[in-house]
């Protein structure tokens, strides 16, 4: 059954159930987004008195130094004057307290420092702004084995050209040499009001190792945050979803030069690490037990569900798409195609996702870096664990060819760039995720691992067909995708030399056969200023990669309009042996 | 895929599994090597004295018992300036000298690392910070640190932090959960007046001759613990 022929009769026959559940759900979200909206509201008049000081600290020769209001001059002159009887004690004070004044009112109502960035504040600490730039300039010299020239990937990370987003599978010659602008960001972070009324941006302007276009400048974050009652912080914007332990910890302070495959692959939405939404959680500085609770649009950064459309001919009801002739099998009905490419209607665009997640922090807390970067005196251990619920991801239908119904390309591009591509084709699906993770730390040593499952649940029951009168249809069906990570790192030179190794095991569709990604990674960092801003990697990785498994629009049998020959004609294993030496600066 | 590429994956992959397991073997026999707090001497918002254990033998001559008055009067004499990387040194600015302490931050510090001096046996230093507001007082805080030790007849301070600005919590309260370790500890210039005690002592470090610089000193009023 196609996936949009399903997703008629899917909103038809549960049009009531639907109905009662929108009632339900309606008011509920409502009620919640307006909770967070006066939270933030009510946060963002709240203030804090700072305190009035007699003088100030400057920062002088890179360190920094108290000053007086008072010239010291003055200052001994009036404490010999009253020594000596010239002035009485009441006009000293008298006269120290109008100096003080003075050089108050006669300061400038800001300060400006670098410190980890470029800092400005109001004297009163009502505003302050921090600037800062990081980026990871990086060469890998790269080593594919003869399968990478032949099937090449199609199936986890396939490429969509065109404006069909028809597949294409990534090949490529054996050796690669290149310098990659991997990361280029530039934040601005700081506070409005008060300390506990946070702001974030963070654009960035990278190319990614194998983009097929130049970066250009994005926002990846903008977001709000009130941490006015510490056991309900609060989150607004577009930010990573609080999920799992990879995903939360920053680029900036990583172990390896890169994430393993499979921690991209399971991110909570399934599409993306970024998402719009709210997150309530408590301070974890604070408590030792830790919540996050969120609810996302569930479509990925900067897009939401309203701009996520698929096609309907004419006729309500009857799936478009088709070149020449109804798509199979089609509603009973529904005349034969009345127009192409209609891309006209949108569906599911009342659902929302929802995460959770929960870590507590058995011993200290070791925070979500990676590596004993602090060199813990006692030991840091801490265990979590998520969940994330994602309903109706369109992940496209194979409905007469695969890109002919234009249906929410940015989603399938997103599943296809986090490696989850044996998911496309394979109508509306949601997402049911899970992750647990626990890390420990001590004195330069740290161990962390993770363990992920995503139940993939589609809403057509069906094998997908494959011809004209379903004569022919998938091989099997979708299975779920599971996965695992543990590394481990020591630092043979505590804040500054690390060794560090991973191991990452993935299984993109537990239905299928040799389709297994298997993942080694080594790494010698150099730690220049015994921090994670000036840094300097060298990542060796050893990625394995199984072609097995049916993949629509891929693998044989083919959905009209895919072409004659398969993808994956040619099985193997596809082999990468890769050296990343990757120098990072974040000021 | 054809056996010899298969041996080789295998080989591979064997090579790596052994490379890893010696690295967990390595780091799960690792030992400390950094000085680790064993004792809290005391702790406020304006300062905090510790006891840290040396990881190589040092044989200092602790417990010392010196009066707050006598540590204060030390204190006093110390001045300090920021040792510059090379090329900087050889072009860069020389710049004065500027006390370690404040007379209200010895008047603070002094009767506790008289304490810490007194509880610390042969293997323990005495690690000491003063606190104050920082630039941006939400996030951070305005740090002098360093630990001192008395290895007869001589009295050593190691300066970490020179009014430094480190970070109040773990992770960046404005980078959500980007982790902020305190910042390394500095390099310093240190110098004592009157310098006739502050010598070399056989080892090459330079140490402070108390004893004769305290029967030349007045005390020094202090505050008490």
């Amino acid at each position: 059954m196609g996936g949009a022929r399903g997703c008629m009769h899917r909103i038809t026959d549960r049009q009531g159930n639907r109905c009662c559940r929108k009632l339900i759900m309606v008011p509920v979200r409502i009620m919640l987004a307006c909770a967070g909206i006066l939270f933030l509201v009510w946060s963002a008049g709240s203030s804090i008195a700072s305190a009035a000081e007699s003088g100030r600290l400057v920062e002088k020769g890179g360190a920094y130094v108290f000053v007086e209001s008072m010239d010291p001059a003055t200052r001994l002159l009036l404490e010999r004057a009253a020594k000596q009887g010239i002035i009485t004690q009441e006009e000293y004070a008298q006269v120290v307290k109008e100096s003080e004044a003075r050089a108050q009112l006669l300061s400038p109502s800001f300060k400006a420092w670098y410190d980890r960035g470029f800092n400005l504040s109001m004297n009163d600490n009502d505003f302050f702004l921090k600037i800062r730039f990081r980026s990871q300039m990086r060469f890998t010299q790269r080593f594919r084995n003869e399968a990478w020239r032949n099937p090449g990937d199609a199936k986890n990370f396939p490429e969509l050209l065109g404006v069909f987003g028809d597949y294409r599978a990534n090949r490529s010659e054996g050796n690669a040499s290149s310098f990659n602008l991997r990361r280029v960001r530039l934040y601005f972070m700081g506070h409005l009001f008060s300390p506990d009324f946070r702001y974030y941006i963070q654009t960035r302007a990278e190319t990614a190792e194998n983009a097929q276009a130049p970066g250009s400048l994005a926002l990846l974050d903008w977001n709000i945050t009130s941490t006015h009652v510490p056991w309900l912080n609060a989150q607004v914007g577009q930010y990573k979803v609080f999920y799992n332990r990879t995903q939360i910890n920053s680029t900036a302070s990583m172990q390896f030069a890169e994430r393993a495959l499979v921690q991209d692959a399971f991110t909570a939405s399934g599409l993306d690490r970024r998402d719009i939404g709210i997150t309530i959680m408590n301070d974890e500085e604070v408590y030792p037990f830790n919540y996050y609770f969120g609810i996302f649009n569930g479509s990925g950064p900067s897009f939401n569900r309203i701009g996520g459309f698929t096609s309907e001919q004419p006729t309500e009801g009857c799936p478009g798409g088709a070149t020449s002739g109804n798509p199979y099998p089609s509603p009973a009905g529904c005349p034969s195609s009345q127009r192409n490419l209609n891309a006209n209607v949108r569906f599911d665009i009342d659902r929302l996702m929802y995460t959770a997640r929960l870590n507590w922090n058995i011993a200290g807390r070791p925070g979500y870096g990676e590596g004993d970067m602090a060199y813990s005196e006692t030991p840091q251990v801490a265990v979590g664990g998520g969940y994330s619920y994602n309903p109706a991801v369109n992940t496209s239908a194979n409905s007469s060819y695969i890109g002919t119904d234009l249906a929410n390309l940015n989603f399938r591009r997103q599943l296809a760039a986090f490696g989850n591509g044996r998911v496309l084709g394979w109508g509306v699906v949601d997402f049911s995720s899970w992750a647990t993770d626990a890390v420990v730390k001590y004195r330069g040593f740290s161990l962390q691992g993770e363990v992920y499952f995503k139940n993939i649940i589609r809403h057509d029951k069906g094998l997908p067909c494959m011809k004209d009168g379903c004569s022919a249809t998938a091989p099997g069906f979708l299975g779920n995708q599971t996965g695992w990570y543990v590394q481990s790192g020591y630092y043979l030179i505590p804040r500054k030399l690390e060794v560090a190794g991973r191991y990452a095991y993935w299984d993109p569709d537990t239905r299928a056969a040799d389709d297994l990604v298997k993942e080694i990674d080594l790494s010698l960092n150099w730690f220049l200023n015994g921090n994670y801003d000036h840094s300097i990697m060298v990542t060796y990785s050893n990625v394995q990669m199984g072609t097995g498994g049916y993949a629509i629009g891929r693998s044989a049998p083919l959905p009209p309009g895919s072409g004659s020959v398969p993808l994956d004609a040619r099985g193997g294993t596809l082999i990468e042996n890769l050296i990343r030496v990757q120098y990072q600066i974040f000021f | 895929m054809p056996k010899p590429e298969l041996r080789r994956v295998q080989l591979y992959r064997n090579f790596l599994l052994v490379v890893m397991s010696c690295l967990i073997v390595i780091n799960t026999g690792g030992c400390a090597r950094l000085p680790y707090t064993t004792t809290l001497v005391h702790e406020d918002l304006l300062v905090e004295v510790k006891l840290q254990q040396e990881v190589t033998s040092a044989g200092y001559t602790h417990p010392a018992r010196l009066t707050a008055e006598e540590v204060a009067s030390i204190l006093k004499g110390f001045s300090l300036r920021p040792q510059k990387n090379v090329p900087v040194r050889w072009f860069g600015e020389e710049a004065p000298p500027k006390p370690v302490f404040r007379e209200d931050e010895i008047l603070t510090l002094s009767s506790w690392l008289a304490a810490g001096l007194l509880a610390a046996n042969a293997e323990e230093r005495v690690h000491f910070a003063l606190f104050a507001p920082g630039m941006n007082p939400s996030n951070e805080r305005d740090v002098t640190a360093g630990w001192v030790a008395i290895r007869e007849p001589y009295f050593y301070i190691t300066v970490e932090y020179f009014h430094a600005q480190v970070p109040l919590r773990k992770s960046d309260q404005y980078d959500y959960n980007y982790p902020t370790p305190p910042p390394l500890g500095g390099s310093y210039l240190l110098y004592f007046e009157p310098g006739r005690f502050w010598l070399s002592d056989p080892n090459g470090e330079r140490g402070l001759e108390y004893r004769k610089f305290l029967t030349t000193a007045p005390l020094r009023r202090t505050g008490s613990p």
